[in-house]
């Protein structure tokens, strides 16, 4: 039994609570799980940004002007966090997370103000960097998948402004040094996911990054290359060759290792490098961003409808049914989609006439803005 | 990749769990039986997306060249063409699976990206065009209920949000700045109408799938209502003892219906609409940082209370 965090068997004790948490009897939980206490998934992330907040305002309190209240403020959020982990026994409640977090960023940021602005790091600012460890010690230490793939994805981001990558973009292509270091470490975490880890929670750091490792990678990449083709020149096929090869590749290697491993991760992965080769054959061609977009949509409709109706009845032990019912969050995100679709189609309307005054509280539809 | 066998087999041997439930959790974590249902849900819906996206750049780009008869007919089409999956399950009495939900939430927005289009073109109701969107609104309420569709009346509760001259979105309630009081009435009394909605949809049909759908949305607008309220004297008098009876409410609903997101709209909003109320009225900025500060703790604390609560029996 430790203080600090759940042990591995703990970890796992708490993953089999959530699974089966109606058919546990509650005495059993708190003796198998070591009595960490924990929360819901809404609860914590509304937690985790009270706690980050908390932390900034202590900052602001003390002072923002002083650069030594960084490593104070740091400090005190670092010590309640531990203190609500060690005194309270929180794990992955969202307040020590947040607070935690916020407090190892300050400290880093304080870490900064100490380094001679001139010095480099293989070409790159070093700052960027140590604000990069600290996040990631946050997120190792609290065992969060969210922060620690936040903070890889920064240092992908962070390696492409090193001369480094600037010499490599030279020769293959703007921002593909950047994409194909993405893309090399979403494959080294897939291949580190085949492995059986004790903890669940290192299982599900891996599951972070190779899901949104490529399509994150990609979105920087794509972004300079959409102004290149729309407004510069094209520094040649040769990058977005290799661009297109390497999201092929780590595709097939996602789609293979999720079928076979039933999971999650890979598969989203899988998705997330579909779009992208979408996006690169809107680059590589002619097609009006209009007839791309309709053509994509209807892509993506048909393989869900054809999905669908394929796998209703379980094939391979693969199925399209929902297994459980507890989908609430993403029930609650499917219905702000769904809001947020509905609100864009809605500002198709035409604009307010002239005698009308908009926002001016009028019911009977003359309430209307005409900002909506 | 991790596997709970062990502990599952333990809890089965000492007698805490029975057959039925080991062998299901044991099927499920050896991935024997493996859902793609989140998959489905995402792919399904950025088609919806990416069609809508599409569909938007046809209707302001192309007018000239095919004709803006001839727009809306083609997009008719394919609304109807989209509708007919539900259609055809609605007409077999079966239940609409997650496709037929995506593909019927495309035809609507399609016939209302559609209807907004005619709008501009022809001016079919001249100077009643703010009625389109209580006229969408109503025609998407009766297409949810036709097909039990909770996406659908999502988009008909937008556009009743729309015809009060609310906004739905998260970035619309965080514009704190064009927030007036006149908007939070507005925002005030659409919630209370789709809470009667809700109500009289619930004693008619006790079994409906729709409450969630408009207890989310009457929570957010008269949240969002309050906390506009809380903004200005002399609308702060009604607006804080408001707000401050939203959040009782909607704690109590989140107890005792189990559900966590009204215990977060809760303590969350009644500490937005405080700061907003008591900030503006606080002089240097240490002072309203404090202030905020521990308003942000004492959140915390009484989400992180509430929280555990929730995990008791409710009686």
């Amino acid at each position: 039994m430790s203080r600090w965090r759940p042990t591995p068997a703990e970890e796992r004790w708490i993953e089999v609570v959530s699974e089966l948490a109606t058919a546990l009897p509650r005495d059993f939980m708190i003796a198998r799980t070591g009595g960490w206490r924990s929360t819901g998934l809404l609860a914590r992330i509304a937690l985790f940004v009270l706690g980050f907040v908390a932390a900034a305002l202590l900052f602001g309190v003390l002072g923002l002007g002083d650069r030594i209240n960084l490593l104070i403020a740091g400090l005190i959020a670092v010590l309640v966090a531990e203190w609500l982990t060690v005194g309270r026994r929180l794990h992955a409640s969202g307040i020590e997370e947040g607070l935690g977090v916020a407090g190892f960023v300050l400290i880093g940021a304080w870490i900064t103000t100490l380094i001679v602005p001139e010095v480099e790091f293989i070409g790159g600012t070093p700052h960027t960097l140590v604000l990069i460890a600290a996040a990631g010690a946050a997120g190792l230490r609290r065992l969060n998948p969210l922060v620690t793939t936040c903070a890889v994805l920064v240092f992908v981001h962070w390696s492409g402004s090193t001369t480094a990558a600037h010499a490599l973009d030279a020769v293959i292509g703007h921002g593909v040094t950047t994409f194909g270091l993405g893309c090399a470490l979403a494959a080294i975490a897939l291949a580190l996911g085949a492995r059986e880890f004790r903890r669940p929670s290192h299982d599900r750091m891996l599951d972070w990054l190779v899901a949104t490792l490529p399509i994150a990678t990609y979105a920087k990449y794509a972004t300079w290359n959409y102004f290149a083709v729309e407004l510069v020149t094209v520094d040649g096929p040769s990058g977005r060759l290799a661009t297109s090869v390497l999201l092929l590749a780590l595709g097939i290697a996602m789609l293979v290792a999720g079928l076979r491993r039933r999971r999650h991760a890979p598969l989203l992965g899988f998705m997330g490098c579909v779009a992208c080769l979408a996006v690169e054959l809107r680059l590589a061609t002619s097609l009006s961003t209009e007839t791309w977009l309709v053509l994509c949509g209807l892509a993506a409709l048909v393989a869900g409808v054809a999905l669908d109706r394929y796998l209703r009845q379980p094939r391979n032990g693969l199925t399209s049914v929902a297994l459980n019912d507890r989908d609430g969050p993403l029930d609650l995100l499917q219905t702000a989609g769904a809001a947020l679709l509905a609100q864009r189609t809605a500002r198709e309307f035409p604009a307010p006439q002239p005698s009308f005054t908009p926002g001016g509280g009028r019911f009977g539809g003359g309430g209307a803005s005409g900002s909506y | 990749m991790h596997t709970l066998e062990p502990e599952l087999r333990t809890l089965h041997a000492e007698g805490v769990i029975d057959d039925a439930t080991a062998a299901r959790a044991l099927v499920r974590d050896r991935g024997q039986v493996f859902s793609l249902h989140t998959e489905l849900r995402v792919t399904l819906y950025a088609g919806v997306l990416l069609v809508m996206a599409g569909v938007g750049i046809v209707l302001a780009r192309h007018l000239d060249r095919i004709g803006p008869r001839a727009i809306v007919l083609a997009i008719a089409l394919v609304a109807v063409a989209c509708a007919v999956p539900a259609v055809r399950a609605r007409l077999a009495g079966r239940a609409l699976n997650d496709a037929g939900h995506y593909l019927l939430l495309l035809a609507v927005l399609l016939g209302s990206a559609n209807l907004a289009y005619a709008e501009r073109q022809f001016t079919l109701l001249g100077p009643w065009w703010s009625w389109h969107l209580l006229l969408l609104a109503v025609v998407h309420a009766a297409i949810a209920y036709a097909f039990g569709s909770p996406l659908v009346l999502a988009a008909s509760l937008t556009a009743l949000a729309g015809w009060f001259g609310v906004g739905v979105t998260l970035g619309d309630a965080l514009h704190f700045a064009s927030s007036t009081p006149e908007l939070g009435a507005r925002a005030l009394a659409c919630a209370a109408v789709i809470a009667g909605w809700r109500y009289s949809d619930r004693r008619a049909r006790p079994d409906t799938r729709f409450s969630d759908v408009m207890d989310h949305f009457a929570a957010n607008l008269a949240f969002w209502g309050a906390i506009a309220w809380c903004r200005e004297w002399p609308w702060l008098a009604a607006g804080l003892p408001l707000l401050a009876s939203l959040a009782y409410a909607s704690v109590l609903r989140g107890l005792n219906a189990g559900r966590e997101a009204f215990l977060v709209y809760g303590v969350g909003y009644a500490a937005i609409g405080l700061c907003a109320a008591v900030l503006p009225r606080i002089h240097g900025i240490t002072m309203s940082l404090g202030f905020a500060l521990i308003v942000v703790c004492v959140a915390a604390a009484t989400l992180w209370q509430l929280r555990r609560r929730l995990r008791a029996p409710v009686p």
